[in-house]
């Protein structure tokens, strides 16, 4: 009951989202900043943001990444990285998104993902003033997409240039000297067995970064992200298992979880003991990190043979 | 007059229906086994000899063999819940989700994730010993308003009285998850739980509850049947009304809170298949609750066939599958009541 009326729910904001991008009249001013943001609305500033509000933790690491992090004067409840923006004031995000909060916090740009607000959320906020602004990266060009962005928005379009050629350097120096033949196998475990597997499927960054070390993603005949059968992660039988769940216990840790599941001593990952955990977030937020994450991944996969 | 008791006959054919259920969700699956390599398997498993085919025996034995006998008992619990406390209440619509018992056993469970309250030897105690507690006292708590408000609980009572504290737990819920904000994920994950990854011991949990608090409320059913005339007339008869009424309470209470702890909250099987049980077997409980506990299973296990298989290798969350096949049940059991 209460998962069908998420789905609706859901749903239901993403059209009146969709509906309500409709394209602003762009007013070219000498020495204003116009963009065209994720969701395809144009944006202008006058000048360069100073004071943002950020709702998701990829935007929030960003800032940090092209040095603005100081302009961040809200963000969302679950950005945790780097470890200064828990300084910064939380506000609610998701559905629950406090607008008022963010109206008091009087910030010049909010950045947030698609899905997450109504039509009349967003023309709540920009009638107080606020440049909505959309970032919703779900792929490797997204996320360049999404620092470049935001750049523009900071005024520090050098910065993010910056950081987009050290993250395409990495991805080279990964594709130059790939860590697998293409036969080996990888699967991505989002949410843990306990709570339903969640994996990458095709078309997400994750499974770009596995094809980029000369892996394949077992799942890449599902696209985008999916609650998958353990049967079938049984059945491909990959050679490598990343986790990126936050789960584990005092007691036990994620990989120890999945080396004790009843029916996967059977899997190659398993009885190799490849399994892979990331617990900061490197490779499940779509943002500058990215990189370090397929750096370390295709390290460990590296030091496996 | 209508047989007292279950007919040997209908004994046998409910069992038969079942089992066939059963070894069809055992040889049906995400990912395709053969007939043939399922059959060798469970021979070989049952004879004790060494299994040939390693990725087709560990599918089967240790994936989809203990998800399929927990997809089992929690419907047979869940349906006879829904039956006993239909028959308690005397109201059609009465049943642990639209009253508010799962939404309560669910608080329970999240208030253990995130006050970190746990045995020590069984992980899992903590959740179930908590969610049992809530599921009781939400039990009482509602139908102590319920008596007070209109004490011949019509249905609009039952049905209102749900709605509020649904959503009187889903706010109480969103405050515990305020407090404790480290424990945000995992409360999140749990809140859309999973008959995934369901064990042996998961199964053996279900199956000793059921056989316990099932036996207690199957042993009711006399006094159910004279609930259903009337607790005056009941109490005339011998019947020991507050004993009944408490024992039932209980019983419901722990298979709740047992089975929402193991698979999550799991909407309309409660409350569908008795109703669908009543139209074949009657009204009286002596037939009726049994009936219900198979027809529970055979519903239960068919919906997460269909989340296990119609999107593979994606699956569906089963409540998903019970609400569209409830609904729509519901509303076709609604329609022939009205008209007949």
């Amino acid at each position: 009951m209460k998962r069908i009326l998420a789905l609706i729910l859901a749903l239901s904001l993403a059209l009146t989202l969709f509906a309500g991008c409709k394209q602003e009249d762009a007013s070219a001013q000498s020495g204003a900043i116009t963009v065209t943001d994720m969701a395809g609305r144009t944006i202008t500033l006058n000048e360069p943001a100073t004071r943002v509000v950020a709702l998701t933790a990829s935007d929030c690491e960003i800032l940090y990444a092209i040095g603005a992090g100081e302009t961040l004067v809200g963000r969302g409840e679950f950005c945790d990285y780097p470890p200064q923006v828990s300084e910064v004031e939380s506000v609610q995000s998701g559905y629950d998104t406090n607008i008022e909060q963010i109206i008091a916090l009087a910030p010049q740009v909010l950045l947030m993902s698609t899905m997450a607000q109504s039509e009349a959320q967003v023309k709540q906020l920009e009638d107080a003033g606020i440049r909505v602004v959309v970032s919703d990266a779900k792929d490797i060009a997204g996320v360049y997409t999404a620092i470049e962005l935001i750049g523009k928005l900071m005024g520090k379009e050098a910065d993010a240039a910056a950081v987009i050629s050290g993250m395409q350097q990495t991805f080279a120096e990964i594709s130059a000297n790939p860590a697998g033949d293409g036969t080996q196998t990888i699967y991505f475990e989002v949410s843990p067995l306990e709570y339903g597997l969640w994996t990458a499927g095709s078309g997400t960054f994750m499974d770009e970064i596995a094809v980029m070390m000369g892996l394949k993603n077992c799942f890449a005949d599902v696209s985008g992200w999916a609650e998958i059968s353990e049967e079938q992660v049984i059945a491909r039988n990959p050679d490598y298992i990343v986790t990126v769940s936050p789960m584990g216990g005092a007691d036990f840790t994620p990989e120890q979880e999945i080396m004790g599941r009843a029916g996967w001593e059977t899997i190659t990952a398993v009885q190799n003991a490849a399994i892979f955990n990331l617990p900061d977030n490197e490779l499940s937020r779509p943002a500058n990190r990215l990189a370090d994450g397929a750096k370390l991944l295709y390290d460990f996969i590296t030091a496996q043979k | 007059m209508k047989q007292e008791h279950f007919r040997a006959w209908e004994f046998a054919a409910f069992s038969a229906v079942t089992l066939a259920a059963l070894c069809l969700c055992v040889c049906v699956g995400s990912v395709n086994i053969s007939l043939k390599d399922t059959l060798l398997v469970l021979k070989n498993a049952v004879a004790g000899l060494p299994q040939g085919n390693a990725t087709a025996s560990t599918i089967l034995l240790s994936v989809r063999l203990p998800r399929v006998l927990c997809v089992a008992l929690s419907g047979a619990s869940l349906a006879l819940c829904g039956a006993a406390m239909q028959g308690l209440l005397k109201n059609p619509l009465a049943d642990s989700s639209t009253l508010g018992v799962s939404s309560g056993a669910a608080l329970g469970a999240v208030v253990a994730i995130a006050f970190g309250i746990q045995l020590p030897a069984l992980p899992i105690a903590g959740t179930m010993g908590t969610a049992i507690v809530f599921a009781f006292a939400s039990m009482l708590g509602i139908l102590a308003l319920a008596y007070k408000l209109d004490y011949s609980l019509s249905t609009n009572t039952i049905i209102l009285i749900g709605v509020v504290f649904s959503m009187f737990v889903s706010s109480a819920m969103s405050v515990v998850i305020t407090f404790a904000a480290d424990k945000v994920q995992q409360i999140t994950f749990w809140t859309m739980g999973s008959l995934q990854g369901s064990s042996y011991f998961n199964a053996a949990v279900l199956g000793v509850t059921l056989l316990l608090c099932g036996g207690v409320i199957l042993l009711q059913s006399r006094e159910l049947n004279a609930f259903a005339v009337g607790e005056d007339t009941a109490n005339h008869i011998g019947v020991h009304v507050r004993r009944t009424k408490l024992l039932v309470l209980i019983a419901v209470s722990v298979l709740i809170g047992v089975c929402v702890s193991i698979g999550g909250t799991i909407a309309f099987v409660g409350l569908i298949t008795p109703h669908g049980v009543r139209l074949l077997v009657g009204p009286n409980h002596k037939r009726l609750l049994p009936a219900s506990c198979f027809s529970g299973m055979i519903f239960l296990l068919l919906a997460d066939l269909i989340a296990r298989t119609i999107l593979k290798p994606v699956e569906l969350p089963i409540g998903v599958v019970t609400s569209f096949i409830g609904a729509v049940v519901f509303v076709l059991i609604f329609y022939r009541a009205r008209k007949g």
